[in-house]
């Protein structure tokens, strides 16, 4: 043989052979991965593949995916668990999935915007989940192709963006017009008195005769609103305020497809596809009782519409294109009268659905009346079931207090149930905290503290060797206030002493890592139970970043651009949508453990109401200046029991913004700054 | 509130300058068994102001036989190291109440909790 030719023989083999090395480590660490999945491969061929990063929650989408794995063979089913980094393919012969094994392993697809390389491995049986099927909400229909293309064309056209108001500054919001009436942001409802001139669009008349003829509708709306949602924005969820419109409420989408998530009070999430062009009505239970939604992102998971392969139609990705939803409401000039009085603000009365929600501070007087009210009065109501989530110390906190020296004079500003009072013995210690009933539990485990506020604490200056201030600095309403409880904190320093400070993360993803917030989420979602759902993490969850695909788009909304500076109400377990705003924690008494605790599980009304993200969070009664026990803040739930809910203040914290604000103080270096399980902390040092 | 919890409290009303040491007057007191740690003792004393120490448990009708100032050597010494021991963590304030020396402001104490909140025209 040629010279020449065996070399470059040998020299492939060479790339071969270290290839082959590479391959075999990473197929090694997808191993691990599936394995604590529950996954288990084998080395003798099979008929069944796992397909590692060919998953949905790889931005994998089953279109290509089928593409990929159809050239080797006949598949006979393909498997793609939602929100999984992983996906299973089943081929009718076994000389299909040997074929694809040799020539998938270790290759780059590219997937749309991504690549991602797949690792297959046999395995002995592929496992299939049965999704039930759910059903659509009581009151909830779909008529799908209501307007012809030519109509959708019309109706998008009819609508002159330019001459929105001041709400749409913003541009990283959805867009928002109303015709007929004008809805009100500070008190969720329509100035009935004070109609707009235009009333609606001709175009739209053609649409609502139909909706006569075909029964949906017996009066013609009056008022119209008009979103629009690019990729990546939404709607938190809500519930159209009953005493401002009447029954049936019809949308139309157009431009595009999106899913609508609506949830029970009880629970039940049901996902709604709308297509492009169908009208959604809502009448009875879907329209008072359930919250509908938009999750921002930029795709959805929708039934795969091919039957291509299998018994179970399976789910893939949708892109998310620009949608605009034409919402047409009747306006009602009596009290609502429905059968759901526990989401009705005609029947509780006022007491529960305040027109003035809390808006942000700014002076010093507000900000003490807001901190008394969504702090102070919450931490002493909830206390004991507070304490009872807080019970492992986070991993990175012990590690600095464990390496202080023995014999250290320690202060937890803020210690809460005094979860870190006792981890390192060796130190001097004291705690502070502003609620008198989580102090009182410090007191019971034998530790020593006193109550106080942490913007002045009544310690010497100079007393400590260090302190640690874990998640209390969030809640202050200013930037003032926030940077005094810094100082605080260094001046009760030693020169040379250091404090510890973490203070809840708006970033709660980070390094493509959600933080255990927002993971036990999905895990609520995927059904399975989590142990542990405080906003700490407990355990450092190990769990591999296979996902390459942010599945979740955020509005970035600071305070500064809020329409009035209005606080609104988080949903939790979700991402932030802002900076400043209201975290429901829902009151459980001593229950069952493992229960879920301040989950959103029961839609309170605490949500915010039609239309607009920055309104009101109706379950905080309070305006500041009438202060009734907390147990005003009821929320009844179908079959009877009531279920308080409380809400905090929460100032979460930008990348930078707690280093920037340290920075702030003389006499001070940061030593350490990092971000660690959806929180932001750092280290500073006293000169 | 235990003395050595004391020794490091002050009084911090707006305007006081000597807020330090707070006056104790107990109603009720209890003695406790705590394991005694010599080390542990060892290294708490350069941390506390000594005066103030002797000063609280004599309020407290338990200074025993504390001496005014601090004993050459007291590492080694385990007698001294046991009668510290005693005064700083076995002894505890249940109720009764704090008081600013200058101002005359009074902080409670209760089920052993000092509670040092201000009012708004105090902070």
């Amino acid at each position: 043989m040629d010279c020449d030719v065996v070399n470059n023989m040998n020299a492939a083999t060479r790339r071969t052979k270290e290839d082959k090395k590479v391959l075999k480590k990473q197929q090694k660490a997808s191993h691990t991965l599936l394995k604590h999945e529950g996954i288990s491969t084998t080395s003798q061929p099979t008929k069944s593949l796992v397909v590692a990063n060919g998953g949905l929650g790889n931005g994998v989408g089953r279109e290509d995916l089928f593409a990929a794995v159809n050239q080797f063979g006949d598949v006979e089913s393909l498997l793609m668990p939602p929100q999984k980094p992983y996906a299973f393919v089943t081929y009718r012969f076994e000389d299909g999935a040997r074929k694809a094994h040799a020539q998938l392993n270790g290759k780059k697809l590219q997937t749309g915007e991504n690549s991602v390389t797949f690792y297959l491995s046999y395995v002995d049986s592929v496992k299939h989940r049965e999704e039930t099927l759910v059903g659509f909400p009581e009151g909830l229909t779909l008529v799908e192709d209501f307007v012809s293309l030519e109509e959708e064309a019309l109706l998008l056209a009819a609508v002159d963006w330019s001459m929105s108001n001041e709400a749409q500054k913003a541009l990283k919001h959805r867009r928002v017009k109303h015709y007929g009436f004008e809805f009100r942001y500070d008190n969720n409802n329509v100035d009935k008195d004070k109609p707009l001139p235009a009333g609606l669009p001709d175009e739209c008349l053609p649409v609502l005769q139909r909706c006569l003829q075909d029964g949906l509708i017996n009066v013609l709306p009056d008022q119209l609103t008009v979103n629009q949602y690019e990729s990546g924005q939404g709607i938190p969820p809500h519930v159209d305020t009953h005493s401002a419109f009447d029954d049936t409420i019809l949308s139309l989408s157009l431009g595009a497809q999106a899913v609508m998530e609506f949830r029970h009070p009880d629970g039940r999430a049901v996902p709604v596809v709308l297509p492009e062009r169908s009208l959604m009505v809502m009448k009875g239970e879907s329209r008072y009782l359930w919250t509908h939604g938009i999750t921002p992102r930029k795709f959805d998971l929708v039934p795969a519409c091919e039957p291509d392969v299998g018994s179970n139609s399976g789910l893939t990705l949708r892109k998310r294109g620009t949608r605009t939803s034409f919402t047409f409401r009747k306006i009602r000039y009596e009290p609502c009268c429905c059968a759901f009085p526990s989401a009705c603000d005609s029947q509780e009365g006022t007491s529960l659905y305040p027109p003035s929600p809390p808006s942000l501070p700014c002076c010093h007087a507000d900000a003490t009346l807001l901190e008394e009210e969504y702090v102070h009065r919450v931490y002493d109501a909830i206390a004991s079931h507070f304490s009872r989530t807080r019970h492992t110390p986070w991993p990175h906190v012990c590690h600095f207090l464990s390496s202080l020296p023995p014999g250290s004079v320690l202060v937890d500003v803020g210690c809460g149930n005094g979860k870190y009072l006792g981890v390192n013995p060796q130190l001097i210690t004291v705690g502070c905290d502003r609620s008198s009933a989580l102090v009182q539990i410090c007191a019971e485990r034998g530790f020593q503290v006193f109550v106080s506020d942490a913007l002045s604490v009544p310690l010497r200056t100079a007393l400590c060797d260090a302190c640690i201030s874990i998640a209390v600095i969030h809640h202050f309403s200013t930037l003032e206030r926030r940077l005094a409880a810094v100082r605080e904190l260094v001046r009760l320093l030693k020169p040379g002493g250091q404090a510890l400070i973490y203070v809840w993360a708006y970033e709660q993803e980070y390094n493509k890592q959600k933080s255990k917030y927002l993971k036990d989420h999905d895990k609520q979602h995927n059904g399975e139970k989590s142990k542990d759902t405080t906003e700490e993490s407990q355990e450092s969850h190990e769990e591999p970043s296979v996902f390459t695909t942010s599945l979740v788009a955020r509005d970035v909304k600071d305070a500064s651009e809020m329409t009035e500076g209005r606080l609104s109400v988080h949903t939790n377990r979700t991402a932030f949508n802002s900076q400043d705003l209201l975290v429901p924690w829902h009151l459980k008494g001593r229950k069952t453990h493992g229960e879920e605790e301040s989950s959103g599980r029961f839609s309170s009304r605490g949500e915010p109401n039609p239309d607009f993200d920055s309104s009101m969070s109706s379950d905080t009664t309070h305006s500041p200046d009438s202060k009734p026990s907390p147990s005003d803040n009821m929320c009844q739930i179908p079959g009877g029991s009531s279920v308080p809910v409380f809400h905090r203040y929460y100032h979460v914290f930008q990348q930078g913004e707690l280093e920037q604000l340290c920075t702030q103080v003389t006499g001070i270096k940061v030593q350490t700054s990092y971000h660690d399980q959806g929180n932001w902390c750092v280290v500073l040092q006293k000169e | 509130m235990k003395l050595l919890t004391h020794n490091m409290l002050t009084s911090h009303v707006k305007g006081v300058t000597k807020g330090y040491p707070l006056l104790i007057k107990a109603t009720e007191v209890k003695v406790n068994e705590v394991e005694f740690n010599p080390k542990f003792v060892c290294r708490m004393i350069p941390k506390l102001e000594w005066s103030t120490l002797v000063q609280a448990a004599d309020q407290l009708g338990h200074r025993e036989e504390l001496p005014g100032e601090l004993v050459p050597d007291y590492e080694k010494n385990g007698d001294f190291l046991k009668k510290v021991h005693r005064v700083l963590l076995e002894v505890e304030v249940i109720e009764g109440c704090l008081q600013c020396p200058e101002s005359g402001r009074e902080f409670p104490i209760s089920k052993g909790i000092p509670n040092m909140l201000l009012n708004e025209d105090e902070a």
